[in-house]
């Protein structure tokens, strides 16, 4: 690409992707309307909603073919998530333009891009994006039960509490498990240190890393 | 054998004991006791001894006895006649033996009517998410990863990762104290 070598890379990286030239071709000729319906579907697509009827919607109103249509689709997808990926810090909105510019995106779509990308709906992205990345699972539910043991067929006065633990994980599965009330204990005292970890952490300027 | 010998004989005849019924160690055999402790005491003589042994304190860890009652017992087992009944010397090492290694016996004992796997052991990191492949720092915050050891008495662990973000460590801990109330109730009332 003879254009990205005039200035620092572009944002979608040295070699702009295919899906994205292939979009900036397809575009010509689209009126702003149609942009912004099929901008809007996109836009709910990375925000992990189903977009499946609406984009059939926009499909069976509009006038360009389908072919075209997931062209453009495609490409939207790519620009909108390669951006979002880059902190606001790193990616100045005239930049984001400048380099859209060079793919001869028309200039009203590019605005409409950055309204996406530097807007108020960026924090929803964010958050909806973050969701695909790597993550250990959590605990769904969470449910308790103290038991004393009474007597045993090995002791005849045994009178020991006991925790009895049962957690539903989020990538489905179960775990139930005892815990002496000594090691409950200990489980307690680690988690009343995870938080105040945490919290200290959070006072400390070491979460405002910047880039 | 003096007393001293004796009494030391009876200990590790004790432990070995031990060994074997409550903590399933099976390199501890009834020959291996007797060529340690007893080598010129005929078999007959020690299996009657090891057996009555054996049966002491059987009765002694599943009562759980206190020390009052330890003695009660011990004083009762003297006045046997015959080949039924203690020394006093041997009630003596009974009464030793019980008060330093009963909290591990009793533990040991719990732990036979326990069939759910127990935790283990917990540990745990934080973290901050800094980059990921979609989206950015800005939102990534603090992370606690948090590995639980699960294991059945005698199997080999199993281990469950988990992650929490900070509201779900606070919820976790409130849980923790509930459970915690719930045990005091408890103890409390015996």
């Amino acid at each position: 690409m003879a254009s990205s070598h005039a200035k620092d890379t572009s944002f979608l990286g040295s070699r702009i992707p295919q899906e994205v030239e292939s979009m900036s071709k397809n575009l010509k000729d689209v009126d702003q309307e149609t942009f912004r319906k099929i901008l809007k579907a996109v836009v709910s697509a990375l925000e992990g909603k189903d977009c499946r009827e609406v984009m059939k919607a926009v499909a069976e109103s509009s006038t360009i073919s389908q072919e075209r249509l997931s062209h453009i689709i495609a490409g939207m997808y790519r620009v909108l998530s390669e951006a979002i990926r880059i902190p606001t810090a790193s990616l100045r909105q005239e930049a984001f333009k400048e380099d859209l510019r060079e793919l001869r995106i028309p200039e009203d779509f590019i605005t409409d891009f950055a309204s996406v990308v530097f807007g108020n709906r960026r924090a929803v992205l964010e958050a909806a994006t973050s969701q695909n990345d790597p993550h250990l699972p959590t605990i769904e539910d969470f449910k308790w039960r103290v038991d004393v043991a009474i007597s045993t067929s090995s002791l005849a006065r045994a009178l020991q509490p006991s925790v009895l633990m049962q957690i539903k994980l989020s990538d489905g599965s179960f775990h139930r498990f005892e815990v002496p009330v000594s090691k409950f204990q200990e489980l307690r005292y680690n988690v009343a240190l995870i938080l105040k970890e945490m919290n200290d952490l959070e006072k400390r300027s070491i979460l405002k890393i910047q880039d | 054998m003096g007393d001293a010998e004796a009494a030391k004989a009876l200990n590790g005849l004790l432990i070995g004991i031990m060994q074997k019924v409550y903590h399933n160690n099976g390199e501890v055999t009834d020959q291996l006791l007797r060529e340690q402790l007893y080598p010129e005491v005929p078999q007959d003589a020690f299996t009657a001894l090891h057996d009555k042994m054996k049966h002491l304190l059987k009765s002694i860890a599943s009562a759980d006895m206190d020390h009052a009652q330890l003695e009660a017992f011990l004083t009762a087992q003297t006045r046997k006649q015959g080949s039924g009944g203690v020394t006093a010397e041997q009630a003596a090492v009974l009464s030793r033996f019980w008060k330093s290694q009963r909290p591990r016996i009793r533990e040991s004992l719990l732990a036979q009517s326990r069939w759910e796997p127990g935790l283990r052991g917990l540990s745990w990191r934080v973290d901050l998410q800094t980059a990921a492949s979609r989206g950015d720092a800005a939102h990534g915050g603090l992370v606690a990863l948090v590995e639980l050891e699960l294991g059945r008495t005698g199997q080999d662990s199993e281990f469950v990762c988990l992650e929490f973000d900070e509201a779900r460590v606070n919820q976790m801990l409130k849980k923790m104290a509930d459970i915690q109330d719930s045990i005091d109730r408890i103890s409390q009332r015996a």
